[in-house]
């Protein structure tokens, strides 16, 4: 073996590209094992199926199966890494109790073996008391698959080509005096995946993530200070390298990645030269940038609008919701100002969240949240829309799951995950700018992070906090942090920013026993609000 | 099924869950086979079981079996190394993964071998301490459903809703090098280890939602969790603090329940490096020395309590043992003095003139008292009773000054008594001034720390074993209303 760095580069593109073939796993379809085709391949149906043969026959009411290949690529200054397995888990329903087994292998007898022991799991807690799972009824997908569209799939690059662009990238940045690089590194997902249910769907997909982190310093020696910021646009999404090569995303970044490396510089430099002053302990009006609004929404209503949240399922993890009833609330509860309305699907393209049928087959429709300030509906699965039976009829709507079912690979049962939330802009085409330039005094917060409590109930911000004096941010309010509660901070809603101002961030959420991490997008814009508590984090009582 | 020469019996069902010495030899040796043109070849080979059943408002909500496997390997071509991890044995699947190791390493930029001149890592005895129960293993689904029937049924009874989980988990390690494959123990391999791991934990609410109490215990061996109990302390928990009333924030005198105490130590845990000190980072920076230019650190000081000795011992099960052939016991904080802080071996070649680094505080047990908590009541006019804590965070390193939750259970006493249950609070406080500001301690034992996979570095909760404490002072900063 006597490939080098050197010969590869003189071997040109070609042998480069070679380098980041994916690696021919094998699978076994039929008699003997193979290497393991796309997985549109119509064959894996009869593999799946034989895990459902089997899961009906051991007394399964309904079963299904997801097989998953995941590819995973680190791109870093180190070098690359690439990580790939195969994945499938069966899933059984006997008498109103799941049972669920996972492996690593694809193979005729491991998925028959694997749907005997979901029923057998799901059969020993059906001795207790009895359980009533309604499954809401889905449109069977007979035979589809739904590639997601990608301009440049990252593995068909130059691993190289990856590295020298990153590297451009820090080279870029270090132009500027008084600057470093701390973390600069690309990461890239590409996962196929199939899911046949006893229903007598079967659906196969592939989605791409692409994620990154450049974090840049910069530090004034003249006026001893020092600050940093994370690049905004690179948060987890779901596309391809254009995510970093692209020179606009809708709703991500206006211009390229260098435009944006080089206007937040121009901005971190504005913000240092800004005096500090201490907090001053009180109730302000405020300006939130649109990532401390999409951390709000996630942090608040996304996590409180998660139905199995909201009953209990995860009050031994992560804990529950403030949204307590939700029968009873659904249509009435007042969850903010009439100018809150958020809504939640998983088709906008570029999304992190994006599919075209969730993990239990199931099309996932666009569906409000919170509508003009109330609170309208919850995230659902097939068996969590069920509990909302009698209030569906009820409202006469019709029973049926949102598609939030989701896994991170087969390896895991299927969870009620976030779906792509977004903030509906406001009327007028204000940004965060202009919403500080219509504040006569108040404060200004930019890249706040947030801690919540377990219902989700309230929490406490931390991020750059500045005083604003006649429109214009005056100084820098050093340790400062704001305390709410959720549904009072929705409802001291003054202004929320135009459609132009919307910006779209990928986020990850844990859940559940063992804990399962899946990402969703949050799409929101600068907003306003009134009377928020401001208050110095780090002083004690 | 036969794949390639791959072992097989992961594959065809229920014999055995995770991978045999045996069978993880001859996976290595394949992969080494694969292997062209000399140099180091490393695998890290993984295998890994759950039995896991999880339920909620009373009720089985899911119950699963899940296995997988990790083959990561590393390949040296030249000066540069490639990594790359797959989960399929077969020999197509592993000779693949070798080749793209190998362009990987091609790729790597920067030189990762050992610079010339490090003297070899010498070798040492190995803890023999097993983390493996055969009763964890053996637990079967059935057992699982019962415990978990049992555990919810006085719950019910009491017209409460009880959540919990239950896992019991097992697997194995073998990480070796191409150049030390007879005798396998340099300072990055690990021999052949299979380990166990149980966990059970509860919360019991209300069904109006005014009250939630948990209980929860982890441990290599599921016949020391002691389910039943945790269950009725649950539940006792949540009885007892139903309908809360608001009480000021500010500062009080706190007995904190071990669970409680385990929480605020996780900030100290992650705190305890030699080189953030000398860079005049973290709380363990004194001063600058202006003559040498160079931080000082507090090691050597007291900086604690002098009841207060913080120690890890490798061999102790309960704690969790590490793939390391120079590990030793290590005292963190001696009777409150600060006497070590973990390195890298470079740190210990060029600053200290010795070999092995030191390791991380990778599990650990705090010296205790004889007070019990209910006598810790008793003797207190005014104070709170915490069961744990949730969502802290580390505010500012320097001082370790924290916020964070209290969650599950929290009393207001008065006069030796317990009187009110009290709505929960957000704390802004420091665990080096609560361990500074102790009254009473009681009697050290082993709380809820469940991990991965106890021969990993770097776990999100640390093992550990600790006394319920009893410190003056403690700052709560504001009501929360989540129950």
């Amino acid at each position: 073996m006597t490939i080098t760095r050197r010969s590869l580069l003189k071997a040109g593109a070609l042998a480069a590209a070679a380098a980041a073939l994916p690696r021919p796993l094998l699978a076994q379809l039929g008699r003997h094992p193979e290497p393991l085709p796309p997985i549109e391949d119509p064959r894996l149906q009869a593999l799946a199926s034989r895990a459902l043969e089997a899961a009906r026959a051991a007394g399964a009411s309904y079963a299904d199966a997801r097989l998953t290949h995941t590819c995973t690529r680190n791109f870093s200054g180190a070098g690359t890494s690439d990580a790939e397995s195969m994945e499938v888990g069966v899933r059984a329903l006997v008498d109103g109790y799941w049972g669920f087994a996972s492996g690593p292998v694809w193979a005729p007898d491991e998925l028959a073996r694997l749907g005997r022991e979901a029923v057998h799991q799901a059969k020993v807690n059906a001795l207790g008391k009895p359980r009533v799972v309604e499954l809401a009824p889905a449109p069977v997908i007979a035979n589809g698959h739904w590639e997601m569209p990608v301009a440049t799939d990252p593995f068909e690059l130059s691993p190289f080509e990856v590295q020298d662009f990153l590297g451009s990238l820090s080279r870029y940045v270090r132009r500027v005096p008084d600057t470093s690089v701390t973390r600069n590194y690309a990461v890239a997902m590409v996962q196929a995946k199939a899911f046949a249910s006893t229903e007598g769907s079967f659906c196969t997909q592939r989605r791409w993530q692409m994620s990154g982190e450049l974090l840049i310093e910069l530090e004034l020696p003249k006026e001893h200070r020092k600050g940093a910021f994370a690049v905004d646009s690179l948060s987890p999404a779901g596309m391809g390298w254009e995510l970093y090569a692209a020179d606009r995303i809708p709703r991500v970044r206006e211009h390229s990645l260098r435009e944006e490396i080089t206007r937040g510089l121009e901005a971190l430099k504005e913000d240092l030269l800004l005096p500090v002053k201490p907090v001053d302990v009180g109730r302000y009006d405020a300006v939130f940038d649109a990532r401390t609004v999409a951390g709000l929404v996630d942090e608040t209503l996304g996590r409180a609008t998660e139905l199995d949240r909201a009953l209990g399922y995860e009050a031994n993890a992560g804990g529950t919701s403030y949204l307590s009833d939700p029968f009873g609330m659904v249509g009435s509860y007042q969850a903010g100002a009439p100018s809150l309305t958020l809504t939640a699907e998983r088709s906008e393209p570029g999304a992190v969240a994006t599919v075209k049928w969730d993990d239990e087959g199931v099309a996932p429709d666009a569906f409000t949240l919170v509508k003009d300030g109330v609170l309208i509906d919850f995230q659902t699965t097939r068996e969590s829309a069920g509990w909302m039976k009698n209030t569906y009829t009820k409202l006469g709507r019709p029973v049926r799951s949102h598609g939030c079912a989701g896994v991170s690979s087969a390896i895991e049962a299927p969870l009620q995950q976030a779906p792509n939330l977004t903030l509906a802009a406001g009327r007028e085409a204000h940004d965060f700018d202009a919403l500080v330039r219509g504040m006569n005094s108040g404060i200004a917060i930019k890249g706040a992070g947030i801690d919540m409590d377990f219902q989700h109930a309230s929490g406490l911000g931390t991020g750059q906090v500045f005083e604003v004096k006649n429109g214009k941010r005056v100084a820098t309010i050093a340790s400062a942090g704001f305390l709410f509660r959720a549904t009072e901070l929705w409802k001291a809603l003054q202004a929320v920013g135009g459609d132009a101002s919307l910006r779209r961030y990928g986020m990850q959420t844990a859940k559940g026993e063992p804990a399962e991490t899946c990402y969703h997008s949050v799409t929101a814009a600068p907003v306003m609000v009134k009377a928020l508590t401001v208050l110095d984090p780090l002083r004690k009582a | 099924m036969r794949r390639g020469d791959g072992p097989t019996r992961l594959v065809e069902g229920d014999s055995e869950r995770i991978l045999s010495k045996e069978e993880c030899d001859a996976i290595v040796r394949r992969i080494i086979g694969f292997a062209k043109g000399g140099a180091e070849t490393r695998v890290r080979l993984q295998s890994w079981w759950n039995g896991e059943l999880r339920w909620a408002r009373n009720r089985v909500s899911l119950a699963s079996d899940r296995r997988d496997i990790r083959v990561e390997i590393w390949r040296t071509v030249g000066v540069g190394r490639g990594r790359v991890s797959t989960n399929q044995l077969d020999d197509a699947s592993l000779e693949s993964a070798v080749r793209a190791a190998e362009r990987a390493a091609v790729l790597s930029p920067e030189v990762l071998r050992q610079p010339p001149g490090m003297p070899p890592i010498p070798r040492a005895e190995r803890p023999k301490t097993a983390i493996w129960s055969d009763a964890t293993y053996a637990a079967t689904p059935e057992t699982r459903g019962e415990v978990a029937r049992a555990l919810v049924a006085p719950a019910e009874a009491q017209g409460m809703l009880s959540a919990g989980y239950l896992e019991m988990r097992a697997g194995s390690l073998l990480q070796v090098s191409s150049e030390r494959l007879v005798d396998p123990c340099g300072p990055l391999d690990t021999p052949y280890a299979k380990w166990t791991q149980a966990q059970c934990s509860m919360t019991v609410r209300d069904a109006e939602g005014t009250g939630s109490g948990w209980a929860g215990r982890s441990g290599y061996d599921w016949t020391k969790i002691g389910a039943p109990a945790l269950a009725a302390r649950a539940l006792e928990k949540c009885e007892a603090s139903r309908h809360p009333v608001t009480l000021e924030p500010g500062r009080y005198t706190v007995i904190l329940e071990p669970q409680a105490v385990a929480d605020l130590m996780e900030l100290v845990v992650a705190s305890m490096f030699r080189t953030d000190a000398e860079f005049g980072t973290g709380p363990w920076a004194l001063v600058m020395d202006d003559v040498l230019h160079l931080w000082r650190t507090k090691l050597g000081l007291k900086v604690l309590d002098e009841r207060i000795t913080i120690s890890h011992d490798p061999a102790d099960p309960e704690l969790g043992i590490l793939p390391e052939p120079w590990m030793q016991p290590v005292t963190w904080f001696d009777k409150g003095v600060l006497t070590n802080l973990a390195y890298d071996r470079e740190y210990a070649l060029e600053k200290l003139n010795v070999n092995p680094a030191l390791r991380g505080m990778t599990g650990y047990r705090m010296s205790g008292g004889t007070t019990s908590i209910d006598e810790m009541i008793a003797t207190t006019t005014r104070g709170l009773l915490v069961t744990r804590f949730s969502n802290t965070r580390t505010l500012d390193s320097k001082s370790l000054l924290a916020t964070g939750l209290t969650r599950d259970g929290l009393w207001l006493i008065e006069h030796g008594k317990i009187t009110k249950a009290v709505k929960n609070f957000r704390f802004t406080e420091s665990p080096l001034f609560v361990l500074n500001a102790i009254e009473q301690l009681g009697v050290p034992v082993p709380v809820f720390r469940p991990v991965k996979n106890p021969y990993e570095q770097y776990q999100p909760l640390t093992p550990a074993i600790v006394p319920p404490v009893k410190a003056r002072d403690f700052s709560f900063t504001s009501t929360i209303d989540a129950i």
